[in-house]
Formats: structure tokens, C-alpha cells, sequence
């Protein structure tokens, strides 16, 4: 208790005396926990509701059965011929959209009748959430007619409601016959008779999965050779809930580098505390000696300095944990959106804050605080009682290795380089990381040594051009070197992250439009209505493809189908096209090929043959290349495929396989399209055309884009996906802008003796104040410069390590020079600004009283 | 015209909500060429009085004329353009800025009031003090009597017409000090300027051509050689 007491006395009272500047070091700690806090929820709650809707509602299942295509319906005869006590459930499985509503929901085509009698059958009561489903008695009566519906609780519709439902490019009118409870809105889905869902969908003869229950005994392996040897060769038997592990094995990429992402606040943060409690032992060095020459062992010290960073970190995190959740909603948003439109299905789910994300909270905040404190700690319990008590304030720079530094930072940044060639580990670029954490390390320590031979260099020239003020910063700024280094080092590295993370997304970005004028040859494209997610492929209606074509202006329209297949367990599109109509349309010349060679060269290949071109992330993932060959379950046969060639292709990061329509067709009959690319002649005017295919749409629910708006759309998927790395690179900004602004206000208290002074020598308020910024705007100067190079350096590991390890994408190296500049200007901007207040407290400053304190 | 006029003055602090006076109606001249030493026992008002003649401050009552200006009247700027053309001011502690050479410290007043060449000027103060070719080091390269002579020519280095000193020898050894007495006495009297010590120090006292002795705010005794 006593010493609980002192603590108060000696540590947390001056604290509270300077609430401004103690105030922005809890803040910056809050950020930096509120941003990894949020990335977490967000992550779990974006990426781990995928699985929910359809997995929620596939009950106690052990098996699924599976294929390309849809598993042939004969399959659910020949299980059940078997002579084994299994339960059979096969199902289909897409989307909806509620037509007045735009909601998307999860549409499932159940066998009704069987599974409703099974299910009661089963008295274990395990049979998922239909089980208690609140459906009137005379519901029964409809189980099997097409128009009706059965729907979560959440859904907000009653028995006898009339709902519109868009499927595929149609819009049908459905009755809801019962209502289930779902235990979140995540689960809501649309139940229908597994009849209706093959109807509305054209899936006839053919069911998306099968679901089994199989007794205990065998053991599960047994049960899926069993099962498999009876089904056909492209059917696959697996555990059930294999795909939504599947899943999020496929997303650990992206919520791996996202997470690390959201760090970067953390180490401004730490960079901030490290300053923190520097300055608090630099004031406090005579107080030091005298509580140590009064008996307080060299522990104490320690621990009351440690002690004082922990208060930080606690009223951090505390600070930082609703920060975080509220953050967290606008996270999950932005990142549910790119999971969807680059991965899977999803909607976003409950962001939980539970007793784990406080503890996370704390012990990222403490953490942070503790480990960044320790070594100015330990330097105040070392100091000797005499030494402390001595007349005269020591300077930050006393153990400041200039030279030894920056031969480690040499060293360090050799060690990233050889680091950034090392291989992916387990799919995971951890040289990347690591070559990036010894180029941050090695910039940190660098930079001692970077701002005196810059402020050296610099201090007369800039007395000339600002005048003595400017001569008087930039040496003010070279006596604090260590002070200086710190704040430098936190700004630089947020700057450093800003810009690798602005030329990575840059570069990509530039890349996607380059890539896009090779990949989008055709004038027009039409989609079924809805939202466009990579796992999801509706279909337009065959008809429609064939109509359009004998629109006057149309030159040809190009069918093209996408299935959502699996290939060595992780997700995959197979994809085809009409390569005919290249018999009639135009070539186009640039290459998007790795080999090199021309599309006209390649395509040809492919025609009617079992040879397949793959996109690049597929063969970085899969370890293919060019001449290797591949097998495929594809409807009820494993088809060899060859691969001609690799192609680039941003548009999913789950990498795809594309194949001529015909080859397709001949595996997987269905020839209903998933998009049309429509030409039109060049002699027709594309509006009127247009207006032409739209008339002949009308009943479809489609959506037509042209060329250039496909692009527009594309990019704007693009920006947005990117959005919440440019929010977390902005709160990295301000938290180590902040510590500018709090490190000022330390500074000018620091320095209330030489800025009196300088009062008495003749300086006016306005210099002074002239003084603090032109302080403020030199660092800022220096963090930007060492920002930059650092951030260059950077941005070729994010670009050609971290990137093509976690994504297979090779990026085209590109300078995003207007971004940069917008960005540096604010940066620099919000840096100045943050030296207003500090300077104006140096102007409110009595100077008889500092001069004569001494 | 007395340089330096103190007529009436009093000046009154709050302190911890308590009005405390520092200085009793106090009148005082001080001409050019005389060098005066204040005296008396810690918080007598010594300083206060320093504080007051270089316009750093303000008289409750009363008013302080600086070359013929009440300072009560100016306003901020007018107050630092005073300062800055016609006042120097010396410490006890020296007050130079680390991180500034000598010569650098001895022209910061000029740079600050917008001047430009003043390497001569700084050079010819420095001559004064005996500190030539010195001007290159940094303070901490110097002796604390080094260090003195460099902040005498600093408050020299804008030829101003008083210098005030606050203890000028109080972190200095005895003959140390008497040299720095000895040289303010000298230049007082070559350049024709008006210097105000405060100090504790019998040297200064017995160097000084006036002695005033002051006693809890009022001047207790005026001596003059």
C-alpha cells in the first residue's frame, strides 16, 4: 500500500499536471489497440459467417458428397440402394435475391417430405435448425409445391406472405409457408422443395450436394471408401463442413496481411511510448537520485517507470476496446465486401466482444506499453543517486551510438535483403514479413545517425532561407538526437508503411487497368442481376444468349459459363468460353500470357481439345506451369486436362481454369451461360444496339454494362477493396502525428528556460511561435524523407514478396506519383499543425519565471 | 535624461491567492557610464527591480523610464523592439544555448531583431571580452569565467544603452568573479553604458559606482563614490 501510495506520488501526480500531452499517449496506445481490436472482430465476423447460412441448416451430417457441376441425381437412388442404415439428404444449394429488398440470401432445395419424416424419425433431436421449425400443421400440405417458401425468422415475413425472389435472371413470386427460427440473421435462408429449387434454377437431373449420416461404426474413413467406390469417378465423398474449412484456408492469406497491417498503429504507438516515458525520465532524473539516495532500490525505479507505461497501456486498451468495436462495424462492411467479391459468399456476422477481445485489449495495450517502456526504464534504474541529484539537465543523447547504429542498420538491411528472396513457408511469405520488420528495425536505427548529418548539412542554409529560427530548430532538433530519432522513427514509419502500401496498391491497381484493356474485348456484357460474388455464377437463360445474337449491329455474343470447382481441396472457378466466336471478332495483340506468347497463337489450342490455360494465382498455388496437366472431377468423369499456357488475371484470388465452351460442354452438359460478351459491329451504332438488346432482356432480370462502365466497375470494386488498407494506414498517420503533437508539448516544457531566454534577447512571441513550427515542420521533413526511402524499400517486398507469396500476383511496378504527393502534402500539413498548440503554449509561456527557476 | 528611471514604483504578486509585495515606492536613476550595484538579502526585490528595467515587467503603480519611455505604455512589439535595441541582459547561470558556437550565441539578439553580416560585430564583442578566437568552441568548451565573458558579449553585441545582471559572478569563484566585475566596470564606463548588478557580492558592491541597498521591497540606502 505504501508504495502504491509513492507510485501516485511519484509517477501518476505529474502525469495528471500535463493531462494534454499524457492524454494523446493514452490515445495513441487506444488507437493502436482500437485498430488491431477491430481487424479481428472484423475478420472473424466478415470471413467466418461464410459457412453459416448453408452450414447452419445442413445438421448432423457426417458426409458430403459432392462434383463439379452438380452431383448426378441418380447418385441419391444408388445410396440408397446400398444395403447400409444411412440418411440421405441431397440438396440444392445457390442464392436469392429478395427483389424489392436487394438482400441476398442463401437459397436451399431440400427433399421436404423424406427429410421432414427422417428427421422425426430421429428422436436424438439433432436434426439442425428445421427441426423446430414453427410451421403450421396444414403447412405440410404444401411441402412439395413449387411456389412455396419456408424462411428464417429473421427475415421479418409471416405465413401467407407473398415474397419476389430473383433467381438467376428471373424474378418469381414464392408464398411463405412456415417460418423457422435462426438463431442470428446470418443463418436466415430460403427453404424451398429441392423440386422448385431445380426448377427455378434449370438444375434438373442434378443436385449440388448430398449430405449423409452414417452410423458410428465403421470409423468415417471407412464410410467415405465405402461410399465412394459405389458413386461415379468425378463425385467426391468428404467429411462434412470440408468446404468451409476449405474456406478459410483459402482466406488466411488475406486476413494474415490484414492483421499485420493493423499493427503498424501499434509500433507508431510504441515508438510513442518509448518517447513517453524518455522524456519522463529525463525530467525526473534528480527525483531519481534523490528516492535512490532515500533507499529505493534500482527494482523500484524500474518497476515505477515500467509501472507508468502500463498505466498507459491499461487506460489504452480500456480506452481502445469500445473504440475498437465501433470501428469493427465499419471494417466488417468493407471487408465482407472484398471477401465476397474475391472469395466466397458471405455476409457479414455479429461482431462479438467477448471476455477473449478484452483480454486481447489488455494485453495488447500493456503489452505494447511495457516492452516499448522497458529500455528507457532500465536506463533510470541504473542511473547512480549522485549522478541524478547533479545540477544540470542531462541530454537525451548521452547513450546515442551513432556509428555503431547504423553499422547494425547496414547489417540489417543486408540480412532483409538475402530474407525477401527466401520462398513462401507453408503457403505463408514469412521471410517477407521478417525482411520488413529488419528494414523497419534497420531504418529505426539509422536514423540517429540520418537526421545529424541532415540537420548538420542543413542548419545554416535553412538560417539563410527561414531565418535564425530555422537555424535555431534544426540545431535544437540535433541536440535532442535521441528524442528527435524516436519521433522521426515513429512518423517515418508510418509514412514508410503509407507509401509501400500506396505503391504496392498503385502498382496493382495499374496493373488491373492495364490488364483489363487486353482482357475485355467486347463491347457489351450482361450478368444476371445480383450481387457478383466469386463463388456465385448464375446463369442467363439460353434462350436469351441465342435471341441477342440476331440483333441487327451484333456481331457475335459470346457465351461463357463459370462453375465453382474444387482442385487439391481449395477452391477454384473452371471457366469457359466461346473461343468460335474468334473466328469473327477481333484479336487483341498484347500478350497477357507468362510465357510471352500471343493470344493468337495460344487460344487456337484450346479449341474443342482437352487443354486448358490457368490463371496466374492457380499455378503459383498449385505449383503448375505451362505443358503440366491436371485432373478435374467433372460431372461424373476425371478429365486430364493440359495446360497451354498461364494467363494473368486479377479478377479473384482464388484462381482460375478456362476452357474452350465445347470441351465444357462435353463434361458438363448444362449450357445455360453465366455472362455474355456481346460484339457489335463496328458500322453499328453501340447505343442503338443497345437499346436493341435491352428491349430483347426485358422479363430478365440482367444487368448490361458497356466496356468502359465494366472497367469504371471493376475499379470501383477495386478501390473499395483497398479502402480499408488505406484506413488503417491513416490511423497509423494520426497516431504518430499525435505523438508529434505530444512530444512538442514535451518539448516546449522541456525547453521553457531557452525559449524564455530567448524572450529576454529580443525575440518576439511570433518568433518563438515561428520557432515550434518550423521544429514541428523539420521533423516532419525528416520523417517524410526517411518515410520514403524506407516505404520504397518496402514496397518492392509488399510487391514481389508478400504479394506473390500470399496471392500469386505479379504486379507491375508503378508509381502512384499523385497519390503519394496528395498524401505526403497531408501528412507533412497535419505535422506542422500539430506543433499550433505547442507552439502557442511556448508563447503563453512567463519567461521571468523559467529564467529565474534555475 | 537619467537611462534608466524608476519613479514610485511598487509591484505586488498573488501568490497561492495572496498579495505579496515585492517592491515599496521605489524611485531610482541611473545614468550612463554608472555602474550600480543593487544589494540586500534574497527576496528583497532585487530581481523584481531587474525585471522591471528591462521591460520584462510591469510596476503596479508607479512607472519605469527606459531612455525616456514609460514601458507600461508600449505594447508587446514595442516592448521587444525596447528589448532588442536598447537593453542587454546578463545571468547568473549563464544562459548560453548549447547548442550554439560562441560566436553563434553572441549574434543571436541580432539575428533576432532580422540582422544580417553580423560576424563583425560578434568579433569585435568577443574582442572586448577577451575571448578572441574563441568564437568557434561550444559553450561546454569553455570555463564557467569563458562562459561569462561570452554572455557579456552577447548582452553587448546590440550596443545597448543598459545592461542588467542578475548575480553576474553568483556561479563563479571569487577571482573569477573580480575579473568579471572588473571587465562589466570597464566597459561600463569605455563604452558609456549604464549596467544595474544585482548581486550578494561585496566585490561588486565595493567595484560599483553606486550601492543600493534594499530591504524587503524598499531601497534602504543610496551610496554613491
Amino acid at each position: 500500500m505504501p508504495r502504491l501510495l509513492l507510485f501516485y506520488q511519484l509517477m501518476v501526480r505529474p502525469l495528471l499536471r500535463e493531462p494534454i500531452r499524457a492524454g494523446l499517449t493514452v490515445l495513441a496506445v487506444a488507437l493502436g489497440v482500437a485498430v488491431v481490436l477491430a481487424i479481428d472482430l472484423a475478420s472473424v465476423a466478415a470471413t467466418g459467417s461464410f459457412h453459416s447460412s448453408m452450414e447452419a441448416l445442413a445438421g448432423d451430417n457426417d458426409l458430403e458428397i459432392t462434383a463439379s457441376g452438380g452431383v448426378p441425381e441418380g447418385a441419391v437412388g444408388t445410396l440408397a440402394a446400398l444395403p447400409y442404415a444411412i440418411r440421405i439428404s441431397p440438396r440444392i444449394e445457390d442464392y436469392a435475391l429478395l427483389a424489392d429488398t436487394k438482400q441476398s440470401f442463401p437459397l436451399v432445395g431440400l427433399d421436404l417430405v423424406s427429410e421432414g419424416s427422417a428427421y422425426e424419425q430421429d428422436k436424438a433431436g439433432s436434426g439442425g435448425e428445421l427441426s423446430s421449425a414453427e410451421a403450421p400443421k396444414d403447412s405440410i400440405e404444401y411441402l412439395e409445391d413449387h411456389e412455396s417458401i419456408w424462411v428464417g425468422s429473421s427475415l421479418g415475413r409471416k405465413v401467407g406472405d407473398r415474397v419476389r425472389l430473383l433467381i438467376n435472371d428471373r424474378v418469381r413470386e414464392y408464398v411463405v409457408r412456415g417460418v423457422y427460427p435462426d438463431s442470428n440473421g446470418n443463418e436466415s435462408a430460403i427453404v424451398m422443395d429441392i423440386a422448385a429449387a431445380q426448377q427455378a434454377l434449370t438444375r434438373y437431373g442434378r443436385v449440388d450436394r448430398i449430405l449423409l449420416k452414417v452410423p458410428q461404426e465403421p470409423n468415417l474413413d471407412e464410410w467415405q471408401r465405402r461410399i465412394s467406390a459405389a458413386l461415379p469417378a468425378g463425385v467426391e465423398v468428404r467429411p462434412q463442413g470440408t468446404g468451409t474449412n476449405e474456406n478459410r484456408r483459402m482466406l488466411a492469406a488475406f486476413r494474415w496481411n490484414l492483421r499485420l497491417l493493423s499493427y503498424i498503429s501499434l509500433v507508431v504507438g510504441a515508438f510513442l511510448i518509448y518517447n513517453t516515458i524518455s522524456v519522463s525520465v529525463v525530467r525526473r532524473r534528480p527525483e531519481i537520485g534523490i528516492v535512490r539516495a532515500l533507499g529505493a532500490s534500482r527494482r523500484v525505479i524500474l518497476g515505477a517507470f515500467v509501472g507508468e507505461a502500463a498505466c498507459f497501456g491499461v487506460a489504452g486498451a480500456l480506452i481502445g476496446l469500445p473504440l475498437g468495436r465501433l470501428m469493427a462495424t465499419g471494417a466488417v462492411k468493407l471487408m465482407a465486401s472484398t471477401v465476397e467479391s474475391l472469395y466466397v459468399s458471405s455476409r457479414p456476422g455479429a461482431i462479438e466482444l467477448n471476455g477473449a477481445s478484452v483480454l486481447l485489449a489488455l494485453a495488447i495495450g500493456v503489452g505494447v506499453a511495457v516492452a516499448s517502456a522497458y529500455s528507457p526504464a532500465r536506463e533510470a534504474s541504473l542511473v547512480s543517486p549522485v549522478e541524478a541529484m547533479a545540477r544540470g539537465r542531462r541530454e537525451y543523447d548521452v547513450s546515442i551510438h551513432k556509428v555503431r547504429d547504423l553499422w547494425l542498420a547496414i547489417m540489417l538491411a543486408i540480412a532483409a535483403a538475402a530474407a525477401s528472396r527466401a520462398p513462401a513457408v507453408a503457403g505463408k511469405p514469412l521471410f517477407g514479413y521478417l525482411a520488413t520488420i529488419l528494414l523497419m528495425v534497420a531504418s529505426a536505427l539509422a536514423i540517429p545517425a540520418f537526421v545529424s548529418v541532415i540537420t548538420a548539412f542543413t542548419s545554416k542554409l535553412l538560417g539563410k532561407l527561414f531565418g535564425v529560427e530555422a537555424m535555431l530548430a534544426s540545431r535544437s532538433l540535433a541536440a535532442s538526437l535521441q528524442r528527435t530519432s524516436v519521433l522521426v522513427g515513429a512518423l517515418s514509419t508510418a509514412i514508410a508503411m503509407m507509401t509501400a502500401v500506396g505503391i504496392m496498391v498503385g502498382s496493382f491497381r495499374q496493373s488491373v487497368v492495364l490488364w483489363m484493356s487486353n482482357e475485355l474485348p467486347a463491347d457489351l456484357y450482361l450478368r444476371p442481376a445480383g450481387s457478383p460474388a466469386a463463388d456465385r455464377h448464375p446463369t442467363v437463360s439460353l434462350g436469351l444468349a441465342e435471341g441477342l445474337a440476331k440483333i441487327p449491329g451484333v456481331v457475335a455474343v459470346e457465351r461463357l459459363r463459370a462453375y465453382e470447382i474444387r482442385f487439391q481441396e481449395m477452391p477454384t472457378t473452371l471457366a469457359s468460353a466461346d473461343l468460335d466466336v474468334l473466328d469473327v471478332v477481333r484479336w487483341y495483340q498484347n500478350s497477357e500470357f507468362l510465357s510471352g506468347r500471343p493470344e493468337r497463337q495460344i487460344l487456337p489450342e484450346l479449341r474443342h481439345s482437352n487443354t486448358v490455360i490457368v490463371s496466374e494465382p492457380f499455378a503459383y498455388k498449385h505449383h503448375l506451369k505451362a505443358g503440366d496437366t491436371i485432373t478435374l472431377s467433372l460431372g461424373e468423369t476425371q478429365a486430364s486436362l493440359r495446360i497451354a499456357d498461364v494467363f494473368y488475371d486479377y479478377s479473384s484470388e482464388r484462381g482460375s481454369i478456362l476452357m474452350d465452351r465445347q470441351t465444357m460442354l462435353r463434361y458438363l452438359p448444362d449450357p445455360a451461360p453465366s455472362n455474355l460478351a456481346i460484339y457489335v459491329s463496328p458500322d453499328a451504332r453501340l447505343e442503338t444496339v443497345r437499346t436493341e438488346i435491352e428491349k430483347a432482356a426485358a422479363g430478365h432480370r440482367v444487368l448490361l454494362f458497356s466496356n468502359r462502365e465494366l472497367r469504371s466497375e471493376a475499379i470501383r470494386i477495386f478501390d473499395r477493396t483497398f479502402a480499408i488498407t488505406y484506413a488503417l494506414e491513416a490511423v497509423a498517420v494520426i497516431v504518430a502525428v499525435m505523438g508529434i503533437a505530444g512530444a512538442l508539448l514535451a518539448l516546449v516544457i522541456d525547453r521553457r528556460r531557452e525559449l524564455s531566454l530567448l524572450r529576454f534577447l529580443g525575440a518576439a512571441t511570433g518568433q518563438i511561435r515561428k520557432l515550434i513550427l518550423l521544429e514541428a515542420g523539420l521533423l516532419g521533413l525528416l520523417a517524410n524523407l526517411a518515410g520514403l526511402a524506407l516505404g520504397f524499400a518496402l514496397s518492392f517486398i509488399l510487391v514481389y514478396v508478400i504479394n506473390k507469396q500470399s496471392f500469386g500476383w505479379t504486379i507491375r511496378f508503378h508509381w502512384p506519383v499523385e497519390i503519394l504527393v496528395a498524401a505526403l502534402t497531408v501528412v507533412y500539413a497535419a505535422t506542422v499543425l500539430a506543433g499550433l498548440y505547442p507552439a502557442q503554449m511556448a508563447v503563453r509561456l512567463n519567461p521571468l519565471e523559467a529564467v529565474h527557476e534555475e | 535624461m537619467p537611462i534608466l528611471a524608476l519613479q514610485d514604483v511598487s509591484k505586488d504578486y498573488l501568490s497561492d491567492g495572496q498579495r505579496v509585495q515585492a517592491l515599496h515606492g521605489l524611485s531610482l536613476n541611473v545614468e550612463r557610464g554608472e555602474m550600480v550595484a543593487l544589494v540586500g538579502r534574497s527576496g528583497c526585490g532585487k530581481s523584481t527591480l531587474l525585471n522591471l528595467a528591462g521591460a520584462m515587467d510591469f510596476p503596479t503603480t508607479g512607472s519605469v523610464l527606459l531612455d525616456g519611455v514609460s514601458t507600461s505604455s508600449l505594447k508587446d512589439e514595442e516592448l521587444t523592439r525596447l528589448r532588442r535595441e536598447k537593453v542587454g541582459f546578463i545571468f547568473q547561470s549563464f544562459q548560453l544555448l548549447h547548442t550554439l558556437t560562441v560566436f553563434e550565441n553572441v549574434e543571436l539578439p541580432l539575428l533576432l531583431a532580422g540582422k544580417t553580416n553580423v560576424r563583425e560585430a560578434a568579433c569585435e564583442r568577443l574582442a572586448w571580452v577577451e575571448l578572441e578566437g574563441l568564437g568557434e568552441r561550444y559553450p561546454h568548451q569553455l570555463s564557467g569565467g569563458q562562459m561569462q565573458r561570452a554572455a557579456i558579449a552577447r548582452a553587448l553585441i546590440h550596443s545597448p544603452i543598459i545592461v542588467l545582471a542578475d548575480e553576474p559572478t553568483g556561479n563563479l569563484d571569487t577571482t573569477t568573479g573580480n575579473v568579471i566585475l572588473e571587465l562589466l566596470l570597464r566597459l561600463t564606463h569605455e563604452k558609456n553604458i549604464a549596467t544595474v548588478v544585482a548581486t550578494h557580492s561585496l566585490e561588486a558592491a565595493a567595484l560599483a559606482d553606486t550601492v543600493v541597498r534594499l530591504r524587503d521591497g524598499r531601497i534602504e540606502e543610496i551610496t554613491r563614490r
